[in-house]
């Protein structure tokens, strides 16, 4: 990086780096351990552009099977490595990912109203937008390796010093 | 730089190093954070638990006498049965048998293992039976066209059985059910759970029996309007092996998901839905059908995969010892308007109710010309009635005189707080321990078998079926 960071940013960074954590791992065995759930109620509802594919998903039950798989097991993972700092740029993308998906499932764009309750008021922004710009935030100062694992693998494995600095 | 690099600990770019103290304290620095998470999942999922806990009964209650129960057919109304028998006192679970052993059967074992029901699993309801000697009771939730066979079994196996509606999906099923139950003298309960709602005992007790408020019931009506359904699918990978579909009945995975929907499998929605409420007709008229007229058609679904009419209208016939009255049943599986209710009318009075907490929990309206019903108010049998507007709804509307004055709207001052299915169960294992009469014993759930499954033969034959006496007796 260029221009280096401060270290308090580099704390801030780190911190919300291991809340995005808590609330992906949260989120991940929350889901594997509740008997029966499923994205299905939360496909069925779907609007905007992708509407049909979530639809489609949600209508097929080996689609279906997977999709609640991957999702439960993604964000448990995802929330591990985001907390331990292991991984973090490709823990991050894949974090972006699966919001980008519950975002486009429901958008809140101008003209649709939703019937199901929301935990709050939105216009296009909601808090899962916030989520994905936080981990594009984590995966450009590649927080890991300030603190977390990823500075270890980082010494240990790497041939070249690239950690995020201060 | 280089300065600054060793105060803030970081190394200088592009120069391998290797790894020191800071390296490491600042590596594991998030770590404990992962601790933390996982004390504070640990204490909240002890709470949730112990909270959980708390809504179910405990099996070692002093008082009551401990009844050993099995499961069979472990689906989703296994589960809902399961639900409310967690929350009844003195229960020990010791088996459960699902032929879906690949999904539903551990579900269930799951959450009996997570409320400390230790329970053998089986996929054959005879091997269960043969096994499990200390059984008392057995509940069967399994498809319609099992059930008379199982209960049977299940009785003749000496177990008491509470069996879900539809007793069978022949007469002659359900005929067998009840001789059974006779010879055996094992209890047989049947799935009709408004039997035993506080609010429908005091409707039928308290307003209809005692204060005899709706007066002379000439006309019914009910519903039960239900959305359409999907095709409930299963992964590939929970798929019951066709050998296994086939012994118990089914043609392939398909049919097992949604044998509602197919000839011989289930009785159409007149039994799924209709049942209930036809079987609330003849408990508050006082009396079965004398003729039944009614029309249904598959308007909308593929008949390949639906071999049911998704739609039928019902007209029947009562002589009540108060006269003669007519009942209209209709159910569609295309809509969900209204959802269900049941609505009795009299000439002093009308009854809106249903099982919903939400819904048409019990409204009375009073004909103007009836008697007032203070009395009843005093007493607690309804709520003091709503008060009507003053101000007419629209300026300038003149009623016209030919216009019925608005009856006055009580409710029904009874709330169920448990699942909907706990006091029909509570009910059964009362009766088990000798405590209690069976609420819907297999010879009144006979009759209403009896009514439920003519609306199908009149459906075929397309004209109005007389019912005899004798049609209703064992």
């Amino acid at each position: 990086m260029d221009e280096k960071l401060s270290r308090g940013a580099l704390v801030a960074i780190t911190v919300l780096r291991v809340f995005v954590g808590w609330h992906f791992l949260y989120e991940g065995l929350t889901k594997l351990t509740s008997a029966g759930w499923s994205a299905a109620g939360y496909m069925k509802q779907a609007r905007g552009p992708f509407a049909e594919f979530f639809r489609w998903v949600a209508a097929n039950p080996n689609m279906l099977d997977h999709a609640n798989t991957v999702t439960m097991w993604g964000l448990t993972i995802v929330g591990v490595l985001l907390i331990l700092g292991l991984f973090t740029r490709l823990a991050s993308l894949g974090g972006i990912a699966f919001i980008l998906l519950f975002y486009l499932c429901n958008p809140p764009f101008i003209g649709y109203f939703y019937s199901i309750p929301s935990e709050g008021s939105y216009l296009i922004v909601n808090k899962n937008l916030v989520e994905v710009c936080a981990l594009a935030v984590i995966y450009f100062t590649g927080s890991g390796r300030f603190a977390g694992l990823d500075r270890l693998v980082h010494l240990l494995f790497a041939k070249q010093n690239r950690l995020a600095v201060a | 730089m280089a300065d600054q690099d060793q105060k803030s600990g970081m190394p200088p770019n592009d120069e391998p190093r290797k790894l020191d103290r800071r390296d490491l304290l600042k590596g594991l620095s998030t770590v404990p954070a992962l601790g933390l998470f996982g004390y504070a999942w640990h204490t909240q999922r002890a709470y949730q638990q112990a909270a959980a806990e708390a809504q179910v009964a405990t099996t070692q209650a002093a008082d009551v006498q401990t009844v050993n129960v099995a499961l069979l057919g472990a689906g989703a109304q296994g589960q809902v049965l399961i639900d409310s028998m967690l929350r009844i006192p003195g229960l020990r679970f010791r088996a459960v048998c699902d032929i879906w052993t690949e999904y539903n059967q551990k579900r269930v074992v799951n959450t009996l293992k997570k409320f400390k029901h230790e329970v053998n699993a089986y996929e054959d309801y005879r091997e269960m039976l043969d096994k499990e000697k200390e059984i008392d009771a057995v509940v069967i939730a399994t498809p319609d066209f099992w059930h008379a066979q199982h209960a049977i079994d299940c009785l003749k196996a000496g177990k008491h059985v509470y069996c879900e509606k539809e007793m069978s999906t022949t007469v002659e099923g359900a005929r067998s059910m009840v001789v059974a139950a006779r010879e055996t003298g094992k209890l047989l309960q049947i799935g009709h759970q408004r039997r035993s709602n506080p609010r429908y005992l005091h409707c039928y007790n308290k307003l209809l029996l005692e204060a005899k408020l709706l007066g002379r019931i000439c006309t019914v009506n009910g519903q039960w309007n239900r959305a359409v359904t999907p095709d409930l699918g299963a992964p590939d990978r929970y798929a019951i092996p066709q050998a296994r579909l086939t012994q118990y009945g089914f043609k392939d995975m398909q049919q097992f998901r949604n044998w509602r929907w197919y000839k011989g499998k289930g009785g159409g929605p007149i039994v799924d839905l209709g049942s209930h409420q036809i079987d609330i007709y003849s408990w508050f008229l006082g009396a079965n059908p004398t003729y039944v007229t009614a029309s249904g058609d598959n308007l909308y679904h593929d008949p390949a995969t639906h071999e049911w009419y998704d739609t039928v209208m019902v007209i029947y016939d009562f002589a009540t010892p108060a006269g003669p009255a007519k009942a209209y049943y209709q159910t569609q599986t295309t809509n969900g308007s209204q959802g269900y209710f049941e609505n009795f009318m009299g000439d002093q009075g009308t009854l809106l109710l249903s099982e919903s907490e939400v819904n048409y929990a019990g409204q009375l309206y009073r004909d103007p010309n009836a008697p007032a019903w203070d009395e009843w108010v005093q007493k607690g049998y309804i709520s003091a009635p709503k008060e009507q507007e003053s101000k007419p709804k629209s300026e300038g509307a003149i009623a016209d005189v030919r216009e019925s004055v608005s009856p006055d709207q009580h409710l029904v001052p009874v709330t169920l707080r448990d699942p909907y299915h706990q006091p029909h169960l509570q009910n059964f294992f009362d009766s088990v321990r000798g405590k209690a009469k069976l609420n819907c014993p297999a010879d009144v759930a006979f009759e209403t078998a009896v009514a439920v499954l003519k609306v199908n033969e009149a459906v075929e034959a397309k004209t109005r079926l007389a019912f005899k006496p004798e049609d209703f007796k064992v």
